[in-house]
C-alpha cells in the first residue's frame, strides 16, 4: 500500500501544472482540494494524482496571472507579496504553510500582513514580480510537454482579464479634453464606450492613449 | 543610539522594573506586603468601591447602546474582510479566554459559599440557595462581558480600521492625537501591562491552587505551598519551551481540546446530575437575575459592613478589569471581519448565556446535594476548601473519578494556554503593539508572571491575590471610561468616512 502525505498549503503538480493544496477532506472521493496558482481556479483531485514540490529561492511561477520570482535578495517593502515557506505562527496568528499574503507594514524583526499576521523575516520568501535569466520556472513540471501545448491560447487566457470588459472605466490620455468613459458593450474586438465612441480593443489597451481607472464591479 | 533604544523599550523596561520591585517586596518583606495589601483592601471597600460599581454598570449600559446604535453595521476591518474563524470556534475561543480557569475554580465553590454566607438573609435556607445562584449569575454574567466588549471592540476598531499598533494607547488617538506615541501613551501602556500582569498572576495563582488540589484528590500528593510552587515552576518551564521551540501550534491544539473537555464535562454533569432541577434553576435564576439586576449592580452598604461586597463583587469587578487588557487584545485578535453588532452579540450576550448555563449546571447540582440532603458538613467543607471544591463535588457523583481526571486535565490545560497566550499579549503590549514580539521579551514575561503568582501565593494565598488585583486594576477602571468616549468618537468618524465614499455597489 502506498501512503500519501498531503498537507494543507503544499505546492503540488497536478496535470503537469503547479497547484496549492488548500484543503484535505478525507471523506471525499476527490479528497485533495487544490487551487491552480496561475488563475486561482479551484480543482478537485485525489492524492495519487498529485506530486509534491517544495518551492525555494529563485523559483518563478505564475500567481493570479502575474509572474513572480521567489527571492531573499532585498528586504520586504509595503505592498510586496510574500510566500510563507517556513511558518512559525505565534499563538494568536493564523497563517499556515505557503500562505501568500501582502505586506502592510515592515518592522525590524518582521512584517505585518494584510491578514493582520506578524511574520518574522526568516519565515517567508519575497515574491518579486517578473522573471529573470537565473530564475527557475516551476509553473510546469515538464516544460517540453508544456511547449507542445497550444501556447497562444494559454497566453490569451493569461491576459484575458486585461482585455476591456463591460464596466471598465477608462480615462483618455489627453490634456486638452479630459474624458472619462465606461465600456458599455464589447462586440468581437470592437469596444463600445459610453459616450458613443467605438474603438478597437488594442487601442484601448494602449497605455499612451487610454488609462484604465477601475471596474465598476470592483468598487 | 543607546538612549534611542532605551526610549523605544521604555514601556517594557519601566513596567518590568515596577513588577520586579513588587516581586522583591513580596519575597523579602512578605509580612509588610500582606499588611499593605490589607490596608489597600480595606480602603478599597470604603473609598473605591463605588468607582468599580459605577464603572462596570456604565459599561453594561454602554455595550447595550452599541448593540442597538447606528454603528451596528460597521465592520471591523476592511469592508471586504470576512471573519478568520467560524462563529462556533470564535465563541469557544473567547469564552475560554474570558473565563477559563475561573469558571472551573468557582463553578461549584461560589454558589455553595454564598449558600453558607449569603449577602443577606439567613444561611442554609432555600432562599439562601436562590440568592446564591442569583449572585453567581450576577458576578459572571453581563458585567464582565460588557467590560470585555468595550475594550475588545475599541482595540479591534483602532487596530483594523484605523491601522494603529495593537496597543492600549492606540485607542486614545481621538483624545490624544499623536501624543499616544509620547509619554502619556507610554504611561497608559505601562498601566495596562501592570494590570495585565496582576490579572494573569491572579488566574495563575488560582490555577496553581487548583492543580495542586486536583493532584491531591486524584494522586494523593500533599496539598501544600511547596507543591503549588513546584506546579508554577513546571508550568513555566513547559510554556517557555513552547515559546522557544515552535510548539505554539501544539498549544493551539491544547486550547481546542480544553473546549471539547469543558463541553463534555458540562454535558456529563447535566445528564448524571439532577437534570430537571438544573433546568428549573436556570430559568428561575435568570428571572431573579433580570429582576434584581439594577439593585444588585448598585448594591453597596453605606450604613453597614461592606465585607461581603468587597470580598465578592468588588473583587470580581477588579479582577475582570485587570483581565480586560489581556482578554481585550485576545478577542480583538480573533474578531477581524465581524461587524459591531455581531461583535456585541458574540461577546456580551452569548457568553453570558454560556456562563449562566455553566453555573446552573455546576452550582445547581452542588446546591441540590447540600440543600436537599441538608448536608451542612459538605457545604462547610467546600467553603473551607475552595480549591478542592470541584473535586469534592465530582466525588459525590457517579463516575466521579473519570470526572475528576477530566477536570484536572481541563485546569492544567487552561493554565498552560492562558500563560502562553499571556506571554504573547504582554510581549505585544510592552513592545508598542507589534505583532512580532521578540522571544526574549516573551520569555521574560513568562518568568515574571509566574514569579508574581508565586510571590502572591507565598505572601498569603488567595486573599492577597484578590487584594492585589483590586489595587492594580483601579487606574484601569478610569481608563475604561475614556475608552468608551474614544470609541464613540472613532465610530462617528467611521460613519463620516463611509458617507463620503460613493456607494456604487448599493445602487446596482
Amino acid at each position: 500500500m502506498k501512503l500519501f502525505q498531503v498537507r494543507k498549503g503544499q505546492f503540488v503538480y497536478y496535470q503537469n501544472e503547479l497547484h496549492k493544496v488548500y484543503a484535505v477532506k478525507p471523506m471525499f472521493k476527490k479528497s485533495v482540494h487544490l487551487i491552480r496558482l496561475r488563475d486561482l481556479t479551484q480543482v478537485l483531485a485525489s492524492a495519487p494524482e498529485i506530486e509534491r514540490y517544495q518551492p525555494k529561492e529563485t523559483d518563478s511561477f505564475i500567481f493570479n496571472k502575474k509572474i513572480f520570482t521567489l527571492s531573499k535578495d532585498r528586504k520586504a517593502e509595503v505592498g510586496d507579496y510574500i510566500l510563507i515557506t517556513n511558518p512559525n505562527p505565534d499563538i494568536l496568528d493564523h497563517y499556515s504553510l505557503n500562505s501568500i499574503e501582502v505586506v502592510e507594514k515592515v518592522e525590524s524583526k518582521g512584517v505585518i500582513t494584510n491578514e493582520a499576521n506578524g511574520i518574522l523575516h526568516n519565515e517567508y520568501l519575497l515574491m518579486v514580480p517578473g522573471s529573470h535569466d537565473y530564475s527557475n520556472p516551476i509553473q510546469y513540471k515538464n516544460m517540453e510537454h508544456w511547449a507542445e501545448q497550444d501556447a497562444d491560447s494559454e497566453t490569451d487566457a493569461l491576459f484575458s482579464d486585461l482585455l476591456p470588459a463591460i464596466g471598465d472605466v477608462y480615462q483618455k490620455n489627453d490634456q486638452n479634453s479630459p474624458l472619462e468613459t465606461m465600456v458599455v458593450a464589447v462586440h468581437g474586438t470592437t469596444v463600445y464606450l459610453g459616450n458613443g465612441l467605438q474603438v478597437h480593443q488594442n487601442e484601448l489597451m494602449d497605455a499612451e492613449k487610454w488609462l484604465f481607472q477601475y471596474n465598476l464591479a470592483d468598487q | 543610539m543607546n538612549v534611542k533604544k532605551l526610549k523605544e523599550n521604555s514601556v517594557f523596561i519601566i513596567s518590568l522594573l515596577l513588577t520586579l520591585i513588587f516581586i522583591a517586596w513580596g519575597a523579602f518583606f512578605t509580612e509588610n506586603l500582606t499588611n499593605v495589601t490589607n490596608i489597600i483592601y480595606n480602603a478599597s471597600i470604603d473609598y473605591l468601591g463605588w468607582v468599580y460599581i459605577g464603572v462596570t454598570l456604565f459599561l453594561v449600559i454602554f455595550s447595550f447602546y452599541l448593540l442597538f446604535s447606528k454603528y451596528g453595521h460597521i465592520r471591523l476591518g476592511k469592508a471586504t474582510d470576512r471573519p478568520d474563524f467560524n462563529t462556533g470556534s470564535w465563541l469557544a475561543m473567547l469564552f475560554g479566554a474570558g473565563m477559563g480557569i475561573g469558571i472551573v475554580y468557582w463553578g461549584v465553590a461560589e454558589p455553595v459559599t454564598h449558600f453558607t454566607t449569603p449577602p443577606y438573609g439567613e444561611a442554609y435556607t432555600i432562599e439562601a440557595a436562590n440568592t446564591a445562584m442569583q449572585y453567581t449569575f450576577f458576578h459572571w454574567g453581563l458585567h464582565p462581558w460588557a467590560i470585555y466588549t468595550v475594550i475588545g471592540l475599541a482595540l479591534a476598531y483602532f487596530q483594523y480600521n484605523r491601522k494603529f499598533p495593537a496597543a492600549i494607547s492606540s485607542v486614545f488617538y481621538p483624545l490624544l492625537g499623536d501624543r499616544i506615541y509620547g509619554p502619556i501613551g507610554k504611561a497608559i501602556d505601562i498601566l495596562s501591562v501592570f494590570a495585565t500582569v496582576f490579572g494573569i498572576a491572579t488566574s495563575l495563582g488560582l490555577g496553581a491552587l487548583q492543580v495542586t488540589a486536583g493532584m491531591s484528590a486524584i494522586f494523593d500528593s500533599p496539598d501544600t505551598l511547596t507543591v503549588q510552587l513546584i506546579v508554577i515552576a513546571v508550568a513555566t518551564v513547559i510554556y517557555l519551551v513552547s515559546v522557544n521551540s515552535g510548539l505554539e501550534k501544539g498549544i493551539q491544539y491544547l486550547s481546542n481540546s480544553a473546549m471539547i473537555i469543558s463541553f463534555a464535562i458540562l454535558l456529563l454533569v447535566l445528564i448524571i446530575g439532577p437534570t430537571i432541577t438544573i433546568i428549573k434553576l436556570f430559568f428561575n435564576t435568570t428571572g431573579l437575575y433580570l429582576n434584581n439586576f439594577i439593585q444588585m449592580s448598585l448594591r453597596l452598604r453605606p450604613f453597614g459592613e461592606g465585607e461581603w461586597i468587597a470580598a465578592w463583587t468588588l473583587f470580581y469587578w477588579a479582577w475582570w478589569i485587570a483581565w480586560a487588557p489581556f482578554v481585550g487584545m485576545f478577542i480583538a485578535r480573533i474578531s477581524r471581519g465581524r461587524t459591531v453588532k455581531e461583535f456585541v452579540i458574540g461577546v456580551l450576550i452569548v457568553p453570558t448565556l454560556g456562563t449562566c448555563l455553566w453555573m446552573s449546571i455546576f452550582g445547581g447540582s452542588a446546591l441540590e446535594m447540600v440543600v436537599h440532603a441538608d448536608n451542612h458538613e459538605l457545604a462547610k467543607f467546600i467553603t473551607d476548601n475552595v480549591s478542592l471544591a470541584i473535586f469534592t463535588f465530582f466525588e459525590q457523583l457517579p463516575f466521579g473519578s473519570i470526572l475528576s481526571i477530566l477536570g484536572f486535565a481541563l485546569v492544567a490545560i487552561y493554565y498552560i494556554t492562558v500563560a502562553d497566550t499571556a506571554t504573547f499579549v504582554l510581549g505585544m503590549l510592552s513592545e508598542g503593539g507589534t505583532l512580532n514580539p521578540s522571544n526574549k521579551i516573551k520569555m521574560t514575561w513568562g518568568i515574571i508572571q509566574s514569579a508574581v503568582a508565586a510571590v502572591l501565593l507565598l505572601s498569603g494565598g488567595l486573599e492577597v491575590l484578590q487584594t492585589a488585583s483590586i489595587a492594580a486594576a483601579f487606574p484601569f477602571a478610569i481608563i475604561m471610561l475614556f475608552i468608551c468616549y474614544s470609541l464613540l468618537k472613532g465610530l462617528d468618524k467611521e460613519l463620516e468616512v463611509q458617507r463620503r465614499k460613493p456607494r456604487i455597489k448599493d445602487t446596482k
